[in-house]
């Protein structure tokens, strides 16, 4: 269909972005199955609980990895400058789709590197915690971790969760139904002019 | 509640993770084991008894200066005769202390569990563990105040005494009970084990044992497993709690944000949907239909 267009994600930024992308939906999943009895039937597409338990820690290792490429990838375009702290006054607007109101974006719009930085933060929660929960017994001569620590990490484990699981809403419904024409981004990976001049006015143009 | 139950389901009064009432109906009984430490002589035939009537198997062993078998319980020993020496008012005082699940009242292995059904209390107050439905996770152990599930690495699943639940049912004490030659260990119901023990207590202050108690700490409910501790003010030496808890701190404001997380989400996807119907999707112009 679209593969006129700009360019607007690599074939690796695409497939780095999937990788965090699935995995992370699958630990949310999983992780949920965990926390709420009525939700435990999730890990029947897991393979079941005791699969479920067994591959949520792996596939956070997956998703580790992964977050960090793509953190070094879109480091650069994700630094916080004057015009993205206007766009972010501006925000009640963008909000409401009252586009006249809201500062012209670059590549990224302020709400977008708000989302990686936020993630980035909840990244990190979710390995510190998650490990001690994984190797109560220890690793690499430190632990054991058995009682509290492995209780005060279930508790930043699950409420980095349900933040992340908020942003993962909003990011999903941005990308798919609210702006058509953005998934093709992540999906050959282009963009057409118009839809570049409505959302990131201030990249190519 | 998970299908997988054990087959008396029906004894069945609190089971983990559920979000269902557990099925238990029937009347019965709350059974208690009363272990008098000063009646004990260290001979450790309960462990035998334990490990024979359990079937669980010898776990080779090695000498590390003390008379204790092994030096940690594990998923196929469930009880271990722990000895320890100290020093009380310039006298050596040997130590022994019968180390295996109290079956708490308030079982914080059970409130810890995320796998349905993993963890039952029967209405007779036994804790028990069903490895059918157990995934592994060892949270059990952090919500055990007194550090007693083992994890085997073979199987994946947690391990611990189950009070000889399938005697119990057919209506005889547990063999480590059993066998004791000293009758050290007493089996009975919760309240004759109590008035039992008040009688022993007594006994031993009248001999001089000042800080002689019963060990049934209020904080995790109450347990199915009691001790008549001579030294009393010696707890700690013991490796007992003074005021042990069961699912508090961390847990149970793990529990409280719990009823709240899962309707953030959907009240998350709602949002999402109100906004989508109030204000569109937003296509670029000449993007065309
Ligand atoms: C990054 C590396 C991660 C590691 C090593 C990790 C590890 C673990 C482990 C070992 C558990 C224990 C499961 C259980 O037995 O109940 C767990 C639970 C859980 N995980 Fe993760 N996880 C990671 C990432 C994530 C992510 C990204 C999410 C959500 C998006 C998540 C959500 C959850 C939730 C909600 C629980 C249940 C918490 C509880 O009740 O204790 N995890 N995690
Ligand atoms: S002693 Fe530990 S394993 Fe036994 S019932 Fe209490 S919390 Fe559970």
């Amino acid at each position: 269909m679209k593969h006129s267009g700009i360019q607007r994600f690599t074939f690796v930024e695409r497939v780095v972005h999937w990788v965090v992308g699935l995995s992370f939906l699958f630990l949310l999943l999983t992780g949920l199955a965990f926390s709420h009895p009525r939700l435990y039937w999730l890990t029947t597409f897991a393979g079941g609980g005791p699969t479920a338990r067994w591959l949520h820690p792996w596939v956070g290792v997956a998703f580790s990895i992964s977050f960090v490429a793509m953190f070094l990838i879109w480091l650069r375009d994700m630094r916080v400058d004057a015009d993205d702290r206007a766009w972010l006054r501006a925000i009640r607007h963008y909000a409401v789709h009252d586009k006249a109101k809201v500062p012209p974006a670059g590549k990224y719009n302020a709400g977008q590197k708000m989302f990686f930085w936020t993630m980035t933060l909840l990244g990190v929660a979710y390995l510190v915690s998650g490990l001690p929960i994984w190797m109560p017994a220890g690793i690499l001569g430190i632990g054991p971790f058995y009682g509290g620590v492995v209780n005060v990490m279930r508790l930043v484990h699950y409420l980095a969760t349900i933040g992340g699981g908020l942003f993962l809403i909003v990011h999903v419904y941005l990308g798919t139904v609210a702006y058509p024409g953005t998934i093709g981004a992540m999906l050959h990976g282009r963009v057409t002019r118009a839809w570049a001049k409505m959302h990131h006015a201030r990249w190519e143009g | 509640m998970s299908a997988q139950l054990p087959a008396n389901g029906l004894r069945i009064r609190r089971a983990s993770a559920s979000a269902t009432p557990a099925p238990g109906i029937r009347e019965g009984p709350e059974y208690a084991k009363l272990v008098d430490i000063s009646r004990c002589i260290g001979c450790k035939g309960c462990e035998v008894a334990c490990k024979e009537w359990n079937e669980l198997g010898i776990e080779p062993t090695a000498n590390f200066g003390s008379y204790q078998s092994h030096q940690d319980l594990g998923p196929n020993t469930w009880l271990l005769m722990r000895f320890t020496e100290s020093e009380v008012d310039g006298q050596l005082n040997w130590l022994i202390k019968k180390d295996a699940c109290l079956h708490c009242e308030e079982p914080g292995c059970l409130l810890a569990c995320p796998a349905p059904g993993a963890i039952v209390q029967y209405e007779n107050g036994i804790v028990d563990f069903n490895q059918a439905n157990c995934i592994g996770c060892q949270l059990c152990v952090s919500g055990c105040p007194f550090d007693i599930p083992r994890f085997s690495t073979e199987t994946r699943k947690v391990y611990k005494c189950n009070m000889c639940i399938d005697r119990v049912e057919a209506g005889l004490e547990p063999a480590c009970a059993k066998t004791c030659p000293t009758n050290a260990i007493a089996w009975g119901t919760k309240e004759d084990m109590v008035r039992l023990a008040e009688q022993k207590v007594e006994g031993l202050r009248a001999r001089g044992l000042a800080n002689a108690m019963l060990y049934d700490p209020p904080g995790v409910g109450g347990t199915h497993m009691m001790y008549v501790v001579p030294h009393g003010d010696q707890l700690e030496q013991y490796d007992l709690p003074a005021d042990p808890t069961a699912g508090a701190g961390a847990l149970a404001l793990l529990g409280t944000v719990r009823k709240l997380g899962a309707s953030a989400l959907g009240l998350g996807i709602l949002a999402a949907g109100l906004h989508y119907l109030g204000f569109g999707p937003q296509a670029p112009e000449e993007d065309g239909k």
